[in-house]
């Protein structure tokens, strides 16, 4: 995308010409060129490893950069540390939040700018007054005075938008900030940047969700292999072409088969009620039917917390059931417990992969052992084998092209992708008849998006079946042989996707009905 | 606000105190145990409390700034050894003086060792408790044996010289030479009321024959509140307990926050070594901590890291040492006062379904009971487990909902958040 002469007038917030940045062995930015105008949401895009976390280091004061100009409001600055970019009015909204849970909203907020008396008494009550009036502009309604560990997802990072705004700030770095928020909390926090703009703030959105962008942002500034690679607009470009910018190729493609779906029948679910986890209320599932042949992906469209979640771990037997049965491969799964439907062939790709799926703290090679401790092949007599567990962890990195520098570094030194990679990989070790995919390509980078789903196709081919739990209709409709609608707990809908389109599927997902003439 | 849900726990103490008293008044009644109420009773609890108290905050301050830490034990120790030798030299309040600096330095050495060189919190405090219990022998040897009234074990006799004090018209106090009325102590010889006398016994003793150390021990409780909760340097403290990382990044020096919160943590547990060799007693003794420190950890955790709590504790350990120490045969009616206390808990217990707790509880009092009115003479073994028992009964029935700090004795590096 070339220039656009319109989104280069009025003022500009922030500058950065040719920044260069190095780490030993690496390149991670080199002549950037990114122009922010101000009272803008200005995204920036691109691949996991694009170096876009490296560009707003470097702009928030967190390193220096090796060659190149930061200009800030028409002066040119250098930052020493983040503090210099504070005064300079730059503040970053990160995107593990930096909060402590037992401190009320208000403390963590002053923190380290407390307002006090002469004697280090903490006046409570202009931090209070003051916060309160931040909170009215961002329009947020909780109580300064509530401790932290109470609030949701959503409402934490409006607390560390207030807290960078209490310092001041007049251009707020967001980086991913939509990575961690379900839609409706996605929706909200735009609506809170928008007012921000309105008020005179300058948003520097980095994400690499092109709707989000596509929608809420003015101006998009395209990053790909440490560089900037173009400036556009939302009205300029769509998703493809964006797309297409930032991989530097053609888009993967979720769809595709030329195998037929099997005859066996691999998951059979008839029946099943469970109940909600709040004591009267109705049931979280409902005569729930499933059934997965082999070859054969279902997919189970629906809006986060319709049963989705429950389903699968009724499935897993982490969560008790009313009624109904559920088997795999023709046996029965009722009384045993969730490791022994493992053994049966069971493999679960988690929602969360940072709750469930991983030991962030552990290294790679106990990460691939998780959940198979019982696999002879891994094991000698009642020991584990360090050697066979590191080579089969080494066999996972290659195959599913896991970026790390080897099998012992923890799995939080892993980007989301590259962790994704690996839980898909460790699921799909152990040969499974069924797996229960859910959101297997979320917060995945593009080329690992189709790593995941060459992987999920070839398992399939081979006999597999899946059930594939997503809220990428693309990758439904692209995936799945057939795709059932799960809302409040009911399968609404059976869809086939040759002829389902996103809108369809959304009307579903939200308990509307289509009349159709079939 | 933080600081208001800091004295709700205030107000909480006192409302327990007195349903508790209510019970002592009944038991007192019932069993004619007079003593279990008497204003010497509560006064020796205090004394039995002070050091229980000093440790619990000792252990408050090292594990709000994130550092667990056990070495508060090993920190008595160096507390009683220096105390007894300030007070051997110059008097008690050189003694305590002493101790509370001998103290701080050991507990910088255990932030040295858990901040600068991240050795795990619960090894360097154990280390330290052998290193004080082997150096205070060996200082022993070089300094005490020898010595008049001293040897390896023991320092000479200290000389006294903190004041004690007595609030005048209620508790007989010394207005100039002029002895006012004890008021107080006439209420409380009226054995036949009920609660009244309690109530007085407990309020004198309070007011009479305190020594000022303790007073100065429970005025560190709202002083310890008032830093933590409403000052910039407690606020940025307890953010270094709760989230390292979050302060950092807005700039709170939180290794130098770390030494400094040890160094008052160390300060307050020799504090509480010297209130054992210069106030409780006048000599030091080897192993005159007896695991208080310890004891006080305890107090730190049930108390759910709230100075308040930490005080309540303290004390609830204190009574049924102080009664044991007056008269054991004030020991059997204490196990009437378990069985009450126990019915009570379970009523709660139930109240909050919690069903199966509230059977155990009733089970229990109605065991206490049983083994007060069949049992004539209580075994000397149990006697000397009695405070031990309680202590454990009373915190099982609370059942609070604690809640540490989320980072105490969790590794941190500066500058390595993920």
């Amino acid at each position: 995308m070339s220039e656009n002469s319109e989104s280069r007038s009025g003022p500009l917030a922030v500058e950065l010409h040719g920044i260069s940045k190095s780490f030993p062995g690496v390149i991670a930015n080199h002549s950037i060129e990114l122009m922010v105008r101000s009272g803008t949401i200005h995204a920036i895009v691109g691949e996991n490893g694009a170096g876009k976390s490296t560009l707003m280091k470097t702009l928030y004061g967190m390193h220096q950069p090796d060659a190149g100009t930061i200009t800030v409001n028409g002066q040119q600055i250098q930052f020493r540390n983040p503090t210099e970019a504070i005064a300079a009015g730059i503040g970053m909204v990160h995107q593990h939040f930096m909060l402590a849970d037992n401190l009320t909203i208000i403390e963590n907020i002053i923190l380290g700018a407390e307002p006090t008396d002469n004697r280090g008494r903490i006046n409570f009550g202009a931090a209070r007054e003051r916060i309160e009036a931040l909170m009215t502009s961002l329009g947020a309604t909780f109580d300064p005075g509530t401790n932290v560990s109470e609030l949701g997802v959503g409402q934490r990072q409006r607390v560390e938008i207030l807290k960078v705004l209490y310092r001041g700030a007049k251009i707020l770095i967001l980086d991913e900030p939509t990575a961690v928020l379900v839609p409706q909390e996605v929706e909200e926090l735009f609506e809170t940047l928008k007012r921000l703009v309105l008020d005179g703030s300058t948003v520097i959105f980095i994400s690499h969700k092109l709707d989000e962008v596509l929608t809420y942002c003015d101006e998009i500034t395209v990053m790909r292999q440490g560089t900037t690679v173009a400036h556009t607009t939302p009205t300029q470009v769509d998703r493809r072409t964006l797309a297409q910018l930032m991989v530097g190729s053609d888009l993967p493609d979720p769809s595709g088969r030329e195998t037929k779906v099997g005859e066996d029948i691999r998951l059979q679910v008839l029946g099943l009620n469970v109940a909600s986890e709040i004591p009267g209320a109705k049931l979280a599932l409902q005569d729930i039917n499933v059934t997965v042949h082999s070859g054969e992906i279902v997919g189970i469209a629906g809006v986060e917390g319709n049963g989705q979640f429950e389903l699968c771990e009724a499935i897993l037997g982490l969560r008790p059931k009313l009624s109904g049965t559920i088997s795999v491969d023709g046996s029965e799964l009722s009384g045993s417990d969730t490791r022994t439907r493992r053994e049966m062939g069971l493999s679960y790709i988690a929602f969360d992969r940072h709750r469930e799926g991983l030991l962030l703290d552990a290294p790679l090679w106990e990460n691939t052992f998780l959940g198979r401790e019982e696999n002879a092949a891994l094991t000698n007599g009642p020991f584990i084998s360090r050697g066979k567990i590191e080579a089969d962890c080494r066999s996972i990195i290659k195959r599913f092209g896991v970026l790390t520098p080897s099998e012992h570094v923890p799995a939080f030194a892993l980007s989301g992708g590259n962790q994704q990679k690996l839980v898909v990989g460790r699921e799909m070790a152990s040969d499974p008849k069924i797996l229960l995919a859910a959101h297997p390509t979320r917060g995945v980078d593009v080329g690992a998006q189709a790593a995941i789903w060459d992987e999920l196709r070839h398992a399939r081919d081979n006999g597999l079946g899946v059930l594939l739990i997503s809220a990428d209709l693309e990758e439904l409709i692209g995936l799945s042989d057939r795709i059932l609608v799960m809302f409040d707990g009911h399968i609404t809908a059976e869809l086939d996707p040759n002829t389902a389109t996103p809108e369809m599927l959304g009307t579903y997902m939200t308990g509307g009905e289509i009349v159709t003439s079939l | 606000m933080k600081f208001l849900q800091t004295f709700s726990v205030a107000r909480r103490t006192i409302f327990l105190s007195l349903g508790f008293m209510m019970v002592l008044s009944v038991v007192r009644l019932i069993t004619n145990a007079n003593d279990i109420t008497s204003s010497g009773t509560i006064s020796s609890t205090l004394r039995v409390a002070t050091p229980i108290l000093l440790a619990g905050l000792a252990g408050l301050w090292a594990e709000r700034v994130g550092i667990v830490n056990i070495g508060i034990e090993g920190m008595m120790i160096i507390g009683t050894w220096f105390g007894g030798y300030g007070a051997w030299k110059w008097g008690s309040w050189a003694g305590i003086a002493l101790a509370i600096f001998a103290g701080s330095l050991v507990g910088l050495l255990h932030a040295l060792a858990t901040v600068r060189f991240n050795v795990n919190h619960v090894v360097s405090g154990i280390a330290i408790n052998i290193l004080a219990a082997g150096a205070t022998e060996y200082l022993s040897i070089i300094f005490f044996k020898g010595q008049k009234g001293g040897g390896e074990s023991q320092s000479p006799t200290g000389k006294g010289g903190y004041g004690e004090f007595d609030m005048p018209f209620l508790t007989g106090g010394r207005v100039g030479s002029w002895r006012s009325p004890d008021i107080l102590g006439w209420i409380e010889r009226k054995h036949d009321l009920p609660l009244l006398p309690d109530l007085a016994g407990f309020a004198r003793g309070l007011l009479s024959d305190v020594y000022v150390p303790t007073l100065l021990a429970i005025a560190l409780v709202p002083l310890t509140g008032y830093i933590l909760w409403r000052t910039r340097f407690g606020l940025r403290l307890r953010s270094s307990g709760e989230s390292p990382q979050a302060g950092e990044s807005l700039g709170v020096p939180i290794n130098r926050l770390r030494y400094q919160a040890m160094a008052v943590s160390g300060g307050l547990a020799g504090f509480a070594g010297a209130y054992l060799s210069c106030v409780f007693t006048s000599t030091y003794r080897q192993g005159q901590t007896g695991g208080q420190g310890y004891i006080g950890l305890a107090t730190t955790i049930f108390g759910n890291w709230n100075p308040f709590g930490v005080l309540r504790g303290a004390i609830l350990f204190g009574f049924p040492t102080a009664l044991k120490f007056r008269d054991e045969k004030n020991v059997p009616a204490l196990l009437l006062v378990v069985a009450i206390v126990l019915v009570v808990v379970a009523i709660i217990s139930f109240t909050r379904q919690k069903q199966i707790l509230a059977m155990g509880l009733l089970f229990g009092s109605a065991l206490s009971a049983t083994t007060y009115f069949l049992v004539d003479e209580v075994p000397q073994e149990f006697v000397a487990a009695t405070p031990y028992i309680v202590t454990i009964l009373v915190l099982v029935g609370a059942q609070q909902q604690l809640r540490p700090p989320a980072h105490a004795g969790a590794a941190y590096r500066a500058g390595e958040n993920h």
